[in-house]
């Protein structure tokens, strides 16, 4: 059983193919998207320059003081107030990013676009809406007046996140839980390719070892323990390089994140055995359903869009207590902002009976010993 | 008995891939499995090898019922697929060693025996190789070195020599028959009558599932009409001349075309110098002359109508 299993380790590691999908890809994913989110919040410390034009008798106080306080509060806002012309003449040179016209109803004009002209519109944005809700409060509920003006005034702790547990993240870390979902679910690949060595009717390599005298059962566990131990040492890789080559927002301890890597290991690998051999599609079709199968759920995950997964919370959650993808990027989730250790297990469990329910009709399928065509 | 089947039935859907098929191989035989692309050779194999399922009959390999839990038996079975059957990440001496492990666990033994192998299939200078690096013939080579490396009592060889160099052909015809020699019985399936004649024992002639004459190829020979076959090139004759000709002794079919006379004989002395006698009384000039003794192709023809290799 060891040459076994050494042939198949030796066998699955000199595949590019096998290789690329469940740990190169990642990789280069996750770094390209570290480098790009890294730009965005290298912005986020440059001043954005504006200049603001009172427009005479119309003029909002309040949002002029609004302004003030933007500045003074924050580094990220520096605003001047000109004449319209010298305003326009500054915009036209580049000086500044836009104008904000303080009138009886505030606007915004931008020279262009670009990270520091969403910031703008962001500013006048939240001015708005919060006077809004100021009026709202001014005639429905006038003893609260007082309250929510101090609660604007601290705008901008407001919008901090705080956990449970005293640790904080950023919006970014739930893109690279969803691609610690997508790298497991990849796994597939992996399980593709023990798939096609053990299947008589898929390969005549498969056919050859099953007319030999290798116990069946024992040729399934080696296939499977190879290809899970692989892609479990893969996803270790994968979440090292990100939490300490990256070093991104993982505070959990790394033994703490084991459990989540081993089941959605399992998981990948015996999903794409259960696609590879279910049914006679070719092998491009078979390819195709698990990049779909892995995409759309590391979509539904908030891989492609942060707040996918929240969406779907509210509208059908059902769906994120199947989805893999989902699961184990909200197992992250738990470990590394949210302490909440129920809401971990619960995602633990679902993800182990997903697990169970996958490597069974894995076995079901692939024990096979006769076929009807080859 | 090497092998025992009885009424075999396979079906694929409403395609009877085996009709009733028996088989019966003896220890030390090479038994060709002769017949056509379809004809169900690949089916009977793979049925032997307990990898399809079939409707009906019975398969013993060795005196044993054959089954996919039959691993006494299964361990002396070697197996030489029609698709090569190697894998691209393994070297030549890694993929023979691989597929010998699946039959031999002692590895100084196993050692030995790939050593053999490698010598046996001419692969010495491409231990380190891999498969991609390999030319077809040598590929086929390796293909047939994992299949017999374990020195396996039977060995199913399902056309080796498909899209094969003439060398490496001969090479593996040869090795087949040393094979034979040391001791293992073969079943050899093949399209090719030329491969068959050369190196069968006996030959069973497949089409439709079934088997339509076994026998040794003298006595496949014997069961047809033909027993020689004379062709004459860039000879002009009239109507009268073949008629004529079709009268002469032991003549029972004759075939014109392109000033080429094609006479088929049956089993008689001087066939060939009967029409040359006619030819030259006649004073009609001709080309050249020769004289072929019958192929399994024309016992393929006499039986089915169809040439083998339709």
């Amino acid at each position: 059983m060891l040459t076994m299993i050494w042939y198949s380790f030796l066998t699955k590691i000199k595949n590019i193919n096998l290789i690329f999908w469940p740990l190169v890809f990642p990789f280069v994913l996750t770094t390209a998207m570290y480098f790009s989110i890294g730009q965005i919040q290298e912005a986020d410390f440059e001043t954005v320059r504006a200049a603001v034009v009172s427009q005479a008798e119309k003029a909002d106080e309040t949002f002029l003081l609004f302004l003030d306080s933007m500045e003074q509060d924050s580094d990220l806002l520096e605003v001047e107030k000109m004449p319209e012309q010298d305003a326009v003449y500054a915009l036209e040179k580049g000086e500044i990013s836009g104008i904000f016209y303080a009138g009886e109803k505030p606007s915004l004009t931008v020279g262009g676009s670009g990270f520091p002209q969403t910031i703008l519109q962001m500013v006048l944005e939240s001015y708005i809406e919060g006077k809004e809700t100021l009026e709202d409060v001014a005639s429905y509920h006038p003893e609260g007046m007082d309250a929510a003006l101090a609660s604007m005034k601290s705008y901008g702790d407001t919008v901090e996140q705080i956990s449970l547990g005293g640790r904080t993240t950023d919006s970014t870390a739930q893109f690279f839980y969803a691609m610690i979902g997508m790298a497991c679910l990849y796994g597939c690949f992996i399980g593709y390719g023990s798939a096609m060595e053990l299947q008589a009717n898929l390969t005549p390599l498969a056919a050859r070892r099953c007319a030999g005298p290798a116990n069946r059962m024992k040729m399934i566990l080696t296939e499977l323990l190879v290809s899970f131990t692989l892609h479990f040492v893969n996803m270790m890789i994968l979440l090292a390089y990100m939490k300490y080559i990256l070093r991104l927002e993982f505070s959990g301890s790394f033994a703490e994140m084991l459990p989540v890597l081993f089941l959605g290991s399992m998981i990948g690998v015996t999903m794409g055995m259960f696609i590879t051999s279910m049914g006679r599609m070719g092998e491009g079709m078979k390819i195709g359903i698990m990049v779909g199968v892995s995409m759309i759920m590391s979509f539904m995950a908030g891989l492609m869009n942060g707040n996918m997964k929240n969406v779907i919370d509210r509208s059908f959650p059902v769906l994120n207590r199947i989805n893999p993808a989902a699961l184990i990027s909200d197992a992250m989730y738990c470990i590394n902002v949210y302490d909440s250790p129920e809401r971990y297990f619960r995602d633990m469990m679902l993800l182990g009976g997903l697990c169970v329910l996958m490597a069974a009709g894995t076995f079901m399928i692939i024990r096979r010993k006769r076929y009807d065509s080859i | 008995m090497m092998i025992e089947i009885e009424n075999l039935v396979k079906r694929y859907g409403n395609t009877l891939a085996l009709d009733h098929f028996d088989l019966n191989v003896k220890e030390g035989e090479i038994y060709g499995l002769l017949g056509p692309n379809g004809s169900g050779k690949s089916t009977a194999i793979n049925c032997m090898l307990s990898l399809l399922k079939y409707d009906r009959g019975s398969i013993r390999i060795m005196g044993e019922e054959m089954s996919p839990d039959n691993y006494r038996v299964k361990s002396q079975i070697g197996i030489v697929m029609q698709d090569v059957a190697v894998f691209e990440e393994l070297n030549v001496y890694d993929n023979i060693d691989c597929f010998c492990s699946l039959y031999v666990r002692d590895r100084k033994k196993r050692k030995e025996m790939v050593e053999d192998a490698i010598r046996f299939a001419g692969l010495e200078e491409y231990r380190k190789s891999y498969p991609k690096k390999l030319s077809g013939g040598l590929l086929r080579r390796l293909n047939i070195a994992c299949g017999i490396a374990h020195r396996p009592k039977l060995i199913i060889l399902d056309e080796p020599t498909v899209a094969v160099d003439p060398q490496s052909r001969n090479r593996i015809l040869e090795g087949i028959c040393e094979l034979n020699r040391q001791g293992s019985t073969i079943v050899y399936t093949s399209h090719y009558m030329e491969e068959v004649e050369q190196i069968c024992t006996r030959i069973a002639i497949m089409d439709h599932g079934k088997n339509i004459a076994i026998g040794t190829k003298e006595e496949l020979k014997s069961m047809i009409k033909t027993g020689e076959t004379v062709t004459i090139e860039a000879v002009i004759l009239g109507v009268d001349d073949l008629a004529e000709i079709r009268e002469l002794p032991h003549v029972f079919d004759l075939h014109y075309e392109d000033q080429k006379l094609v006479v088929k004989c049956t089993r008689a002395k001087h066939n060939l110098l009967r029409i040359l006698n006619y030819l030259q009384e006649k004073d009609i000039p001709f080309g050249r002359v020769f004289s072929e003794l019958p192929t399994l192709n024309d016992v393929f023809l006499e039986i089915t109508g169809k040439r083998l290799r339709d």
